[in-house]
């Protein structure tokens, strides 16, 4: 409507309030009219007296404008058709393009249990777009696409079991992100959301070739469970001598192709020399690529890629840079070293999802941390003084020529001592860990106890040769360690598995086992938490009972302090709760275990 | 990958026209297939009826507005004619006075924290009949329609949730219009 129109209609709408206010009484009655037969002349009646001129009534139009509103649309003529998969036989040659029936009625899930069915009937989880989508068109893609259990549901996907309502979340957020920091804790199914968010992508076309890098000894892990939540997909291992991971990488019938890290290193030149792009790179365990000056960091940064993701349940391992790092992988240049905690944790929030099992499982049974806090035997002591009060007095003689190394070997002499006594053997934590298998073993239960040394392992295999102890760690073959854990599982004469922190802490699922020991602390509460998590997982039925060893008075008790600040700092940046106080085990704070003030110039250690 | 191709012989149109206290109407018509995916998004700008159209409309603008103006031009404008249109509030049922497709209102329990509420109308004059479970609305005038909601998917069980759409409308009005989010 123009202003004229506007105007007309005003002043109609001001003489029709008016004429309601007038109070008619205060007129005077009409006369009563002349009735109509009587004819009088209108000249003699008027006197000669002449008529006004007639002055029709305003007429005042109301005019509607007939356009229509203006309307904005898409059309999606590329909508996913999210078809429903057919399942081929199993072919045994990974290498090949191979298609795989689902396991049935296997035991236990690596990743989930049948619970998650219960929480989603009438639940709808919703794909939303994500901060870094500008156009309208892109983000509406998103937003009109129907929720997860509807594409679940008509798409005919099979799962082996129901995923739980936060795994269908995680899947949402993953699908149309092309960076994404999937950080959940360990156990909570990141293996299963990542498969699953692949999976649906490759089946609405928006996904041709995808590269999956992990550790090596979880490479097998990486098949069994695409086996279990995504049969139909063909996958491609890179493995073998040069001529065949070349045929490999260059296998288009594969749309799926998983590598390790290690192999990453030798096979560098490929992507350059076969001009290899792929529409993803999910880097399983991304803390590998925490220090961003590595090789391993470099090359994997260099895949020429539309989209990647990082999985990692601790992002932060030491510091923020670690975080940064992971970033320098996803987003080059988008997070720097010197951001403010705060800062970084709203630069990044749209990027990383992380959920922990208290807040999403609070069905799961708990973890019961039983600290056993020990006093160290007499020999232990005596040694253990000795040892302490040489290693200050050499390391004081050495001045300013005293390195970060030499106080490194003194941490590591004395822990060796908590362990156990050089001279005799005795060890209280020994005490205490048979004390506590006997009644483990008898309940029928088994244990997985960690420890940072083979040396240290091999000397528990000694004295726990009853429980008949297994052992996993660096020293062990990979291509025996998938044995190793399926004769723990399935032997109940084996009631002992015996791990060191490298090998044991990622990847493994050993959610039968409710007993953890920790025989001696790893440098990183991350570490830690990965290892007691191998046990403490979805699937696990009973409590998972953690048995933190500790000498008191002894520099593992000084280490544990720092241990919980760096603890501290995780929580702080997903919390956002402000500035920890401290980032790290650094280099001032190692040579103050000792109390001995840090040269000058000196890296930073840990 | 080798995979099945269901064909897909149906669209469906759902419709919805929401209210802002300060922005005026928004309307959204989004176009599925049988199996919920999209195949076509409109939306309208934001609407404010004028002083013109809410003297002459009086009790029934939210007919005129919801109906004949902005479910008119989302229909209008879309390439794709669905089977049947469900709307979801009876404000739009005077759409089918200026076009032919089949329109029905689902009853929807009214959602008071909804941060764009459905317009009412006060009429009650209409043909009602079930659908999959849901109660429908119609104009009484055009109850033959009926048949048409009676002949989607056969009759079999409907393979789509047939009020969960509303939502990705809603959603993606609010992605449209970043400035309602804030009321």
């Amino acid at each position: 409507m123009n202003r004229s129109e506007q105007s007309t209609i005003e002043t109609a709408i001001n003489a029709s309030w008016l004429a309601q206010d007038l109070d008619i009484s205060l007129f005077e009655p009409l006369l009563p009219t002349s009735p109509f037969d009587v004819v009088f002349n209108c000249d003699d009646q008027m006197g000669g007296l002449s008529l006004e001129p007639f002055h029709a009534p305003k007429v005042l139009p109301i005019q509607l404008s007939q356009s229509l509103p203006r309307t904005i649309g898409f059309s999606f003529p590329e909508s996913p058709e999210w078809l429903a998969p057919q399942t081929k036989v199993e072919d045994s040659d990974h290498n090949k393009p191979s298609r795989v029936q689902p396991k049935k009625n296997e035991a236990e899930s690596d990743e989930v249990q049948d619970e998650g069915a219960s929480g989603n009937r009438g639940r709808v989880t919703r794909i939303r777009p994500p901060g870094d989508l500008v156009r309208l068109e892109d983000r509406l893609y998103y937003v009109l696409q129907p929720p997860l259990e509807s594409i679940v549901q008509t798409a005919k996907l099979t799962f082996p079991f129901q995923p739980f309502p936060y795994q269908l979340e995680g899947i949402a957020f993953l699908f149309p992100r092309s960076a994404a920091i999937l950080a959940d804790e360990m156990g909570l199914g990141k293996t299963m959301q990542a498969i699953t968010a692949i999976r649906m992508l490759l089946l609405s076309s928006e996904l041709k070739n995808v590269l999956l890098i992990c550790p090596k000894p979880l490479v097998t892990n990486w098949i069994r469970e695409f086996r279990q939540w995504a049969p139909e997909i063909p996958l491609a291992i890179i493995e073998g001598d040069a001529a065949k991971r070349n045929w490999i990488w260059n296998n288009p019938q594969a749309p799926v192709k998983i590598a390790n890290y290690e192999l990453m290193m030798r096979d560098r030149d490929v992507f350059e020399e076969n001009a290899l792009h792929f529409d993803l790179v999910v880097l399983d365990e991304a803390q590998r690529i925490k220090n961003r000056n590595s090789t391993t960091s470099e090359i994997v940064r260099s895949i020429p890629r539309a989209r990647s993701w990082a999985l990692t349940g601790t992002p932060i391992e030491n510091s923020v840079e670690d975080l940064v790092s992971i970033f320098e992988f996803l987003s080059p240049g988008y997070l720097r070293d010197d951001m403010h905690l705060k800062s970084l944790g709203n630069a990044t929030r749209d990027y990383i999802l992380r959920r922990t099992k208290d807040k999403v499982l609070t069905d799961m049974p708990p973890k019961l941390f039983r600290p056993a806090d020990l006093e160290l035997t007499g020999d232990q002591r005596a040694s253990y003084r000795t040892a302490e009060e040489d290693g200050i007095v050499q390391l004081s003689e050495m001045g300013e020529s005293v390195t970060i190394h030499h106080v490194f070997e003194l941490v590591l002499r004395l822990k060796q001592i908590c362990n156990f006594d050089p001279a005799t053997g005795s060890s209280a934590k020994m005490e205490r860990l048979e004390a506590d298998l006997e009644e483990i073993a008898a309940s029928g239960q088994k244990a997985i106890i960690f420890s940072q040394w083979v040396q240290t392992l091999d000397v528990l295999k000694e004295r726990l040769a009853k429980y008949q102890p297994l052992e996993y760690h660096g020293r062990i073959p990979s291509g025996k360690r998938d044995a190793i854990i399926d004769q723990f599982k399935n032997n109940p004469k084996n009631k002992v598995i015996l791990m060191s922190y490298g090998a044991g802490a990622v990847g493994l699922n050993l959610q039968f086992c409710h007993y953890v020991f920790l025989f001696d602390r790893w440098w990183n509460p991350a570490v830690e938490d990965q290892a007691i998590n191998r046990a403490h997982r979805l699937g696990v039925k009973q409590p998972v009972t953690v048995t933190r060893m500790m000498s008191l008075d002894t520099i593992e008790q000084r280490i544990h302090d720092v241990l919980e600040q760096k603890r501290e700092l995780f929580n702080t940046l997903f919390a956002e709760a402000g500035t920890p106080k401290n980032l790290g085990l650094n280099q001032k704070e190692i040579f103050g275990l000792f109390g001995l003030n840090a040269p000058k110039i000196q890296s930073k250690a840990a | 990958m080798q995979e099945n191709k269901p064909k897909t012989t149906i669209s469906i149109g759902f419709l919805t026209v929401r209210h802002h206290p300060m922005h005026g109407f928004f309307g959204g018509y989004l176009i599925v297939n049988d199996l919920a995916r999209p195949l076509e998004f409109h939306c309208t700008l934001p609407l404010q009826p004028t002083r013109a159209q809410q003297i002459l409309y009086g009790a029934t603008l939210n007919e005129f507005v919801c109906g004949e103006q902005i479910a008119r031009a989302l229909v209008t404008k879309a390439k794709c004619v669905p089977a049947v249109l469900f709307a979801d509030t009876q404000a739009v049922l005077t759409l089918r006075h200026m076009h032919p497709l089949p329109v029905g209102v689902i009853e929807f329990q009214e959602d008071q924290a909804a941060p764009l509420p459905r317009p009412l109308i006060s009429r009650d004059d209409f043909h009602r009949f079930k659908i999959f479970g849901h109660n429908v609305t119609m104009l009484r005038e055009y109850a033959g329609d009926a048949a048409a909601f009676d002949a989607l998917f056969d009759g079999s069980k409907p393979t789509l949730d047939l009020l969960e759409p509303f939502g990705r409308i809603e959603e993606a009005l609010l992605e449209a219009h970043p400035a309602t989010k804030a009321a």
